[in-house]
């Protein structure tokens, strides 16, 4: 059993009926996954290839008993539609959109928190289970069933991971993409608990970047509660100070807080293996196997 | 997005947060429309996007008109940090007791703001955390987007700010956070915060950064982004909806991709290799051959830029899409090397149209593959 989505997910879109949401819910169908309903507010009644749309996320839970959410609304509206899944009960909400507001993300961060909600992104490809369900736009094809965990704040340098692992003979348990923002919903040590009690995953790849201090703290808790070996990937290293990097997370403040060379001094203390690229993360875990 | 003051002293006067009134000048004509009406002694301020404005000179005072014109025409030419100033912001001449802290900004570690007070302000806060530590404090406000008043006298009481003061100041911290909070503030700060000699308080400066991707909520201030772009080919490649990121300027090589992850890994692998990285462009995801054309021609004729490395990993991206682009561009690159390697939706395509091209383009297999021949490019 994966720990997030499985073949046992009853999963609802957000937005279905908008361009992105209904090309990405075929292909999540065309990848197996249980897609049980839509949600647009006022398209309620409607079809969305064969998929029934409701007004609101509480009709859709109802109906269908669903036990996960998809969210592919524009930034925009994101927080009220993650918003809605959140104080309906749905207890795994996944959110995709770049460009959320971080006050929007303040806000959510902590009403997850509060109401035992896990939220995945945004600015993330979603989450995939290989070979049994995705919810999300990753391109599904790269991935393989395996024994390697991963959670990611790029979704490029995974996609490039998950290439090399698959040329390589590896594949995965449970990808999670946190996404690239300043505040995600989850981040990786709210994920590495999971992963230490996952039964399929034997290994666990953390794809980083500079910018705030999420592997300084995963580095902590790893030290202490992690007993599954951890590969990680800090990007950015080149990076100038002061600008962000595309995501609006990746940025090394002017004074130097969220470097690089931090996070790489705190997991290598703790016995991480770091890698120098994706290249060699693949080296790393032939080595481990 | 980092206002300037005067544009930042606009978001305070809408949350009625006390301070001077002021005119702006971008000339020397300008400059000599406002100078009869000013009431002496003036301060003239340049604005730009970086502090240490008043160590280099940006900050000067005048007496009288001719020495208005004088020291306006002055700072209107100078360039700050690499900042050239365009504007300066003039402001009555005010009488200072004393100047302290006081700011709003985001703590990441807790995912929650943070209010930042020191009654010793004027000079950068990270000078007040190595000099004076016990008088200045970091209060993190809990979950919920309510600033209650207990925090606000907690940090007065453990600064020792004087009883005559608290009455303005909750004031002050409150309308101050309702700004951040109003308006997607990163960060809003007032340093200095002064103390006038009738113990009044005022915001002589005025620090807002609002989030970029929250400035739809803000239409007033939209107009701006252009204008506070210094970097015409960043403008350039904003108008086509591309993030183009200076990185140093020594080096020769430019980056086209399609992902900021993959942007950071390449410059990684790059310099770890000993090269220089001078500039890249992020295509974002789906790019179509008209706009790859687009992306070629911005970064080819970026100074510096002899070498340009493709890395495309398609996902939503297709490689065919890339290709097609780089065939309309080839015949407008002048000298310029290109490096390409394809990976992802549509491979085979892509790669076949790259093929039947004639010009100074190479093929590569692989990231490190590709890294790798960039190093005998460069140094052939």
């Amino acid at each position: 059993m994966s720990f997030l989505i499985d073949r046992d997910t009853r999963l609802i879109v957000q937005g279905i009926t908008g361009r992105e949401g209904t090309f990405h819910t075929e292909q999540m169908l065309a990848y197996d996954t249980n897609v049980v309903a839509g949600v647009t507010p006022g398209k309620g009644g409607s079809e969305v290839l064969g998929v029934p749309v409701y007004n609101t996320v509480l009709e859709a839970m109802e109906r269908h008993n669903a036990n996960t959410t998809v969210l592919f609304v524009p930034p925009k509206f994101l927080y009220g539609a993650a918003y809605e899944a959140i104080m309906s009960g749905m207890p795994l909400v996944i959110t995709i959109a770049e460009g959320t507001p971080v006050h929007d993300m303040l806000k959510l961060h902590h009403l997850a928190k509060e109401k035992g909600v896990t939220l995945i992104g945004p600015n993330s490809f979603g989450v995939i289970s290989p070979g049994k369900a995705k919810a999300g736009f990753m391109a599904h094809h790269l991935f393989s069933p395996g024994n390697v965990g991963i959670m990611s704040r790029s979704a490029t340098n995974c996609y490039e991971t998950v290439f090399l692992m698959k040329k390589a003979g590896f594949g995965q348990s449970t990808v999670i993409g946190v996404g690239g923002d300043m505040i995600p919903g989850s981040t990786f040590i709210d994920l590495l608990p999971q992963f230490e009690a996952d039964e399929e995953t034997e290994f666990i790849i953390m794809i980083g970047e500079i910018g705030g201090s999420e592997e300084e703290l995963a580095a902590a808790y790893i030290k202490e509660n992690i007993t599954k070996p951890v590969i990680a990937l800090i990007a950015g290293k080149n990076a100038p100070k002061g600008t962000s990097m595309g995501h609006a997370g990746a940025i090394v403040s002017p004074d130097g807080e969220g470097s690089a060379e931090s996070k790489e001094e705190a997991l290598t203390a703790v016995g991480v293996c770091v890698a120098e690229s994706t290249q060699d993360i693949i080296r790393i875990l032939k080595g481990l196997k | 997005m980092k206002l300037l003051e005067y544009m930042a002293r606009d978001v305070f006067d809408a949350y009625e947060i006390p301070s001077t009134s002021g005119a702006i000048a971008g000339s020397l004509d300008e400059l000599k429309v406002l100078a009869p009406d000013q009431d002496y002694p003036v301060a003239i301020k340049a604005q730009v996007q970086t502090g240490g404005r008043g160590k280099a000179g940006g900050i000067q005072f005048a007496d009288d008109e001719q020495e208005f014109l004088e020291k306006g025409r002055k700072i209107l030419g100078m360039t700050i940090n690499g900042f050239k100033v365009k504007k300066v912001f003039i402001n009555p001449k005010v009488d200072i007791d004393r100047e302290m802290y006081l700011s709003f900004t985001l703590d990441r570690k807790t995912k929650l703001p943070v209010m930042i007070f020191s009654p010793e302000g004027g000079v950068e806060i990270n000078e007040i955390a190595e000099k004076n530590p016990e008088k200045l404090v970091k209060q993190i406000i809990p979950p919920g987007n309510k600033l209650d008043d207990f925090f606000i006298r907690y940090a007065m009481d453990k600064t020792g700010l004087e009883p005559e003061l608290k009455d303005q100041f909750m004031v002050f911290c409150r309308k101050l956070y309702n700004a951040f909070i109003g308006h997607d503030c990163m960060l809003a700060e007032i340093n200095p915060l002064i103390v006038d000699p009738d113990g009044k308080l005022l915001a002589l400066d005025s620090k807002v950064d609002i989030d970029d991707n929250a400035l739809y909520r803000h239409p007033e201030i939209l107009p701006f982004k252009d204008e506070m772009t210094s970097d015409a080919t960043v403008r350039e490649a904003r108008s086509f909806n591309f993030l183009f990121i200076p990185i140093k300027d020594e080096g020769n090589i430019a980056i086209i991709s399609n992902g900021s992850g993959m942007i950071m890994s390449t410059i990684d692998l790059i310099s770890k290799n000993k090269m220089h990285v001078t500039c890249v462009l992020d295509l974002g995801g789906g790019a179509t051959s008209d706009r790859v054309k687009e992306a070629l021609r911005i970064v080819a004729s970026r100074r510096n830029v002899d070498t340009i490395f493709i890395n495309i990993f398609g996902g939503i991206t297709r490689c065919d899409e890339i290709a097609g682009g780089v065939d309309a561009a080839m015949g407008n690159l002048g000298d310029t090397r290109l490096l390409i390697r394809l990976e992802g939706t549509n491979k085979e395509a892509g790669l076949s149209l790259l093929e039947s091209l004639e010009g100074n383009i190479r093929i590569v297999d692989g990231l490190d593959e590709g890294v790798a021949a960039l190093g005998e490019e460069v140094k052939a």
